[in-house]
């Protein structure tokens, strides 16, 4: 029972990590990305390569898997220089879709369709994390970085920039802003902590296939932003949370059959997102009249 | 021979395309509403079809009324108890399209619930290929498919050029305020535009079925498919989703020639992502103002 719930407590940190840094992009810059499960993607990948091939050091998969990330966000920030809305979105979507394509073909660096098995786990000053308590305290500690972080680049001018930009791109321009410069940071800033949960995954689960990192991951993920409220700071949180547990939860009712948990899961999901955007649009924690510009 | 039998296949491919990519981009153009269920739609009118004519061996016609029907009132209920109920206190279109995906998640789940999650094929004695030259197989429903788009189009451009309905539909897309003070209902048409696009993506699902099959999860292959005509071709223009759908589904079977199968849809979405970086108006779209 209790490796059960430390179980669900680590997948927690690293999908709170995921919807924090989508919320980072989504609510404060008004880039609505269906892709940031690929960012997921290349984090994961990335360790996995270093930690079977070169070194199992914490520190240096981490940093490669942020850096990597956020070098190949760029792929992200382009289209969203270039324009916004319906357009951004699907652009998103047709990255998600080559990204997919990519983990699960190229062979020789993903393991294709198979994943790659056996990853090790991570070695910090020459401590093992082999303790899953131990782990939880890791993932626990990262996540709080990346709160911090996050917390942090908001408040700050930075993320007045942002939010200006969001709500209108040119006055922010007239104000001597450099958009394209705010908007291709925040996207690097949070493909690279996405790439940090990736990293941590990866090591936690110790096998990672291209499964993990399909669109569905991506909605989840904007599910548990957009469930939580988009553009505050512990909406994701909660959003996560609430996603988490659901789960879980569903195991505990007797009279579903459990071969139809997870429709019914994915169904519980789906009339969520439909109920709050018909009702609360700001999400559970935003207030109701928040106003979005997209 | 390979190159002829990839180009009839691409054929195929882009005729259904185009026939979901026409559908979608009349939501999206003439109501601004990022119908992300337009592939739930497209799943639904499958399923009732299969029903019909595979399980309950209702002839033809009438299990394509009865997709047809059950399409359209799915998509104007979505329209009237849905949609309308955001657009009323908040423009903005990602919520729209959180709901619409909302939406395509609950039909996608409640299909695999209700059908199995394994794929279903509808066998008409049309889909058996035949060789018509040596070395090229081609199977008579290709050209019900071509016939079938062409029919679809014709009839579609006849309805919004000729009809009053349609120049009061094309308004709605141009100016959705000006065309109340005229003693037109925004609401009423946008369902009318709903019903229509609804009804044109049963054709591309009957077919579909009786060619490659259906399963519950293909719903998002429809709308990624859609969504990727729709801007290739330019926002609001049938002529251009049409030839996008066209462009995209011949790609996708040309580029067999020279890549790996599984690379083919990755070609449709580069295609897309290309178009976006370097001419997001698509090929007969205006000029994009964000």
């Amino acid at each position: 029972m209790i490796a059960y719930l430390q179980n669900i407590a680590v997948l927690f940190c690293i999908n709170a990590i995921l919807a924090l840094t989508l919320n980072f992009i989504m609510g404060y810059a008004g880039i609505f990305s269906l892709a940031h499960a690929i960012f997921f993607g290349v984090g994961a990948y990335a360790t996995a390569y270093i930690a079977m091939h070169a070194s199992d050091s914490l520190l240096l998969c981490m940093a490669a898997s942020a850096a990597i990330s956020a070098v190949l966000s760029m792929a992200l920030a382009l289209p969203a220089l270039r324009v916004r809305g319906e357009y951004f979105v699907a652009a998103s979507l047709g990255l998600q879709v080559i990204g997919v394509t990519i983990f699960s073909e190229w062979k020789s660096i993903t393991g294709g369709l198979g994943g790659m098995i056996g990853i090790p786990r991570p070695k910090l000053w020459g401590y093992t994390f082999n303790d899953d308590t131990a782990f939880l305290a890791l993932a626990i500690v990262v996540l709080g970085i990346v709160v911090g972080i996050t917390a942090l680049l908001v408040r700050g001018s930075f993320g007045r920039s942002l939010m200006a930009i969001r709500d209108s791109e040119s006055a922010a321009q007239t104000y001597g802003k450099h958009v394209n410069a705010i908007k291709t940071l925040s996207v690097a800033v949070a493909a690279g902590l996405a790439g940090v949960a990736g990293s941590l995954y990866a090591f936690y689960i110790s096998f990672i296939n291209v499964e993990s990192f399909m669109l569905e991951t991506s909605i989840l993920l904007m599910a548990m932003v957009i469930i939580g409220g988009t553009g505050t700071l512990f909406g994701p949180v909660v959003g996560a949370a609430l996603l988490m547990s659901l789960p879980a939860a569903l195991t505990y009712l007797p009279f579903l059959p459990p071969t139809e948990l997870g429709s019914i899961q994915q169904i519980i999901y789906g009339l969520a997102m439909v109920l709050l955007m018909m009702f609360r649009p700001g999400g559970l924690v935003g207030g109701r009249s928040k106003e979005k510009s997209a | 021979m390979l190159f002829a039998q990839l180009f009839i296949n691409g054929l195929q491919t882009g005729a259904l395309y185009a026939l979901i990519a026409a559908g979608f981009s009349l939501i999206f153009g003439m109501t601004r509403i990022f119908h992300a269920a337009h592939g739930a739609t497209f799943t639904i009118a499958g399923y009732i079809f299969y029903e019909c004519y595979s399980v309950l061996h209702i002839n033809w016609p009438v299990a394509a009324l009865a997709a047809t029907i059950a399409a359209s009132v799915f998509g104007v209920l979505l329209d009237r108890y849905v949609y309308s109920i955001i657009q009323r206190h908040e423009g903005s279109f990602f919520t729209v399209f959180v709901a619409s995906f909302g939406m395509a998640i609950i039909v996608q789940n409640l299909i695999a619930m209700i059908f199995d999650r394994g794929a279903v094929t509808v066998s008409t004695p049309l889909s058996k290929s035949l060789e018509v030259l040596p070395g090229l197989y081609v199977a008579p429903i290709a050209a019900v498919v071509i016939v079938c788009a062409i029919v679809f189009f014709m009839a579609l451009q006849w309805l919004l050029t000729k009809t009053s309905m349609g120049i009061a539909l094309r308004a709605l897309g141009e100016n959705p305020t000006l065309i109340e003070v005229y003693g037109l209902t925004p609401r009423l048409l946008s369902q009318y535009v709903f019903l229509i696009g609804s009804i044109l993506v049963v054709p591309a699902a009957i077919l579909t079925a009786a060619t490659s099959g259906l399963n519950p999860a293909m719903g998002n292959h429809v709308m990624l498919i859609s969504i990727a005509a729709t801007i290739v071709g330019g926002v609001g223009s049938l002529r251009g989703a049409a030839m996008a759908g066209l462009i995209l589904g011949m790609a996708e079977n040309l580029c067999l020639a020279v890549i790996d199968p599984q690379w083919s849809e990755a070609v449709t979405f580069v295609i897309l992502f290309l178009f976006i970086l370097f001419r997001p108006g698509g090929v007969y779209g205006r000029a994009v103002v964000s």
